[in-house]
């Protein structure tokens, strides 16, 4: 995925969506963070948004006042994989990517417009600005993705999703 | 899954500092499993096995035995899979760990997981000939005045001035980019592991996302454990080979940067980890955990790997370099001097999430094999070739960076490292606690306070998750320094402690 897939536009007035619920935690490893993002068997949730918290607890890593964080623009990104765990392992390292270089970008909101658990694709758009430190706090830095132990539990109700990030 | 006890049957102790991870731990061990360990790391060590038993499979990590252990299963591995006494647990392989391949072994991998995400992170320690008391008077000044000089934490920028076709020779040359536009001295290099230059380095083999992300990067600390200090030498163990290394009295001002490869080396190491998924399926490689993601090492993706592996050890020579010619600066500037005459030479520079080409003796007969060290240090014995002459009588020396405000130690590499370890030993203390742990039970202004009350400066980017970094978040660096010297695989020489610490 090269970044001239990648594209971002102003926010127009009244485009920003609201901040979702926060559906995860960091759980206990030694070295690194262990990401964990649960969903309560709540109407309307599902493993897409299990995506979208997991992604969003990374952010909040990277910075210790993850509401200073304003939804100026949009970032779109598109990945693929070849099945669900490298799928999950391109968006994640894909939203880093946009975030370690130009623009800097740190979404404060993501969602995903296209979910295909078929040919395994994900378009999905980040809401947020760039990350600037003489605004944003600093947090930890997040060198990786690792697919050491990551779990996707499909079949559950929950849809768990379990990720290792290096940092 | 089995359980804690069933577990047991399978470690052993076989002397005070050592255990036996027999085969069958894991599925398809081709050779052993050893790690060091004194009383209170044991402890450490089994606490993360038990855990791993009681969440039964259901998120959790691996623990670093079974890590270990999963090493020990890849193909072409030779005589033992072997854990430091710093070792925990990481990804793919367990922090601490070390394992060799045969090179001449056509089924033989190279493992990305087997370096880690930051390529060549090391440590780098320059003396300055300034005592205690020099310092004192200045000292938050001076701590100042590298935090201004030096960019740390996540989103900073480098200051050094870089462009793409900088970045490339960069990539390629190493340390000798940095002697070539002024930043280093000549002799640096000669204290640098490689010369400060991976010659097999190809930066046409890293991929425009990781110079994307390396670009803005270069010169910069980082964040996590990464750190610049100001320490003074609290004690010596070996006035010989300090003697070697210019530390020739107690209170002595070094300086120490422990750095990576930033960014660019953790693109690096991501795509030749989706690069060999694909290699493996077709190679038909099979591994225990995905993490060990590997290729043979001569298939074009393992050749492509140590090539841009390569040149993103360069990065991080050329990354460490850069920050000490920061740190001379902002000596030089406080104290209306000169680098040169402050004697602010490096006395040697480590890496410690690498993978090399050596000769070793297996079995009495010489071979040559692709060694991969993560969070562990290469610790050559007196007159082996590959060390600077300086140090040819006292074998190289070992960096061990401690954690925030505990104490930093200089090893030297011994035979029977040699031998054991293929000269290999710690790297560093090792996490103990994890960061969500030490952010529930530690509060950041009791960590900076207490740092106060050591007479310790701190400059950080981010005070509120210091207590990711508090020394109660790690293994102690005595125990795993004494268990290495106990166990013979390295040897002590010079005790260091923190006064000034920068970091993100």
């Amino acid at each position: 995925m090269s970044d001239e897939d990648t594209v971002g536009r102003l926010l127009e007035e009244g485009e920003a969506p609201q901040i979702p619920e926060v559906k995860y935690e960091y759980l206990d490893h030694t070295a690194d963070v262990h990401l964990h993002a649960v969903l309560d068997d709540f109407w309307g949730s599902d493993l897409k948004e299990s995506f979208e918290q997991v992604a969003t607890a990374m952010f909040n890593y990277m910075t210790t006042d993850y509401d200073r964080v304003e939804m100026k623009f949009v970032f779109e990104i598109e990945v693929s994989g070849d099945d669900i765990l490298s799928l999950l392992y391109r968006f994640l390292d894909e939203f880093l990517f946009v975030f370690s270089t130009e623009p800097f970008f740190i979404p404060r909101v993501i969602k995903i417009t296209e979910f295909d658990l078929e040919t395994f694709k994900i378009k999905a758009q980040g809401f947020g600005e760039s990350f600037d430190t003489a605004k944003h706090p600093q947090g930890t830095e997040v060198k990786a993705i690792t697919y050491s132990n990551m779990q996707v539990h499909q079949d559950l109700d929950t849809h768990n999703i379990f990720v290792i990030i290096d940092i | 899954m089995r359980t804690f006890n069933d577990e047991k049957k399978f470690l052993e102790k076989i002397s005070s500092n050592c255990w036996h991870i027999k085969k069958g731990f894991v599925d398809n061990m081709k050779v052993d499993g050893y790690f060091y360990v004194n009383d209170n790391l044991e402890k450490l060590m089994f606490d993360e096995l038990k855990q791993s038993c009681n969440s039964k499979g259901f998120g959790g990590f691996l623990p670093g035995m079974k890590q270990i252990a999963n090493v020990a299963a890849l193909p072409g591995i030779v005589s033992k899979s072997i854990g430091l006494p710093d070792v925990h647990s990481g990804y793919g392989f367990a922090i601490g760990n070390m394992a060799a391949f045969d090179m001449n072994d056509p089924k033989a991998v190279v493992s990305p997981g087997g370096v880690g995400f930051d390529i060549n992170c090391g440590v780098r320690l320059l003396r300055t000939n300034l005592h205690i008391k020099d310092v004192l008077p200045l000292k938050e000044q001076l701590a100042q005045c590298m935090f201004d000089h030096i960019p740390v934490g996540v989103g900073s920028k480098g200051i050094i001035p870089m462009t793409a076709q900088n970045l490339e020779e960069a990539l390629e040359m190493g340390m000798d980019w940095s002697l070539r536009e002024g930043y280093a001295w000549a002799e640096d290099k000669e204290h640098c592991e490689e010369y400060g230059r991976m010659l097999q380095a190809d930066p046409s083999k890293v991929s425009s996302r990781a110079k994307k992300r390396g670009l803005p990067q270069l010169g910069t600390l980082g964040a996590g454990n990464h750190y610049a200090e100001i320490q003074v030498v609290e004690e010596i163990y070996d006035e010989f080979a300090a003697k070697k290394m210019g530390i020739e009295f107690k209170d002595q001002v070094c300086v120490m940067i422990h750095s990576g490869s930033r960014g660019l080396g953790h693109q690096v190491a991501t795509d030749a980890l989706v690069a060999m998924e694909k290699a493996m399926k077709r190679d038909q490689i099979e591994v225990n955990d995905r993490q060990l993601a590997c290729a043979h090492i001569q298939s074009p993706e393992g050749q492509e790997y140590l090539k841009g592996m390569a040149s993103a050890a360069n990065y991080a020579w050329v990354n460490r370099t850069s920050m000490t010619f920061l740190s001379r600066q902002a000596f030089a500037k406080m104290f209306h001097s000169t680098p040169d005459d402050l004697d602010m030479h490096v006395i040697y520079d480590v890496s410690h999430n690498i993978a090399k080409v050596e000769e070793h003796f297996v079995d009495g007969k010489q071979k040559t094999l692709l060694v991969h060290r993560k969070g562990s240090t290469r610790a050559f014995p007196p007159h082996h070739p590959l060390i600077p002459v300086d140090y040819q009588l006292t074998g190289q020396p070992v960096l061990i960076g401690g954690t925030m405000g505990t104490c930093s130690y200089v090893l030297t590499g011994t035979d029977q490292g040699m031998v054991e370890t293929f000269g290999t030993t710690c790297h560093g203390a090792g996490r103990a606690l994890s960061r969500a742990k030490s952010r529930r039970n530690l509060d950041y202004t009791d960590v900076l306070e207490a740092l106060e009350q050591k007479g310790i400066s701190i400059r950080v980017a981010s005070p509120k998750l210091v207590m990711e970094e508090a020394p109660e978040s790690y293994k102690n660096v005595t125990d795993v320094v004494d268990t290495c010297h106990a166990a013979g695989i390295s040897k002590k020489c010079i005790k260091l402690r923190p006064i000034a610490v920068i970091k993100g």
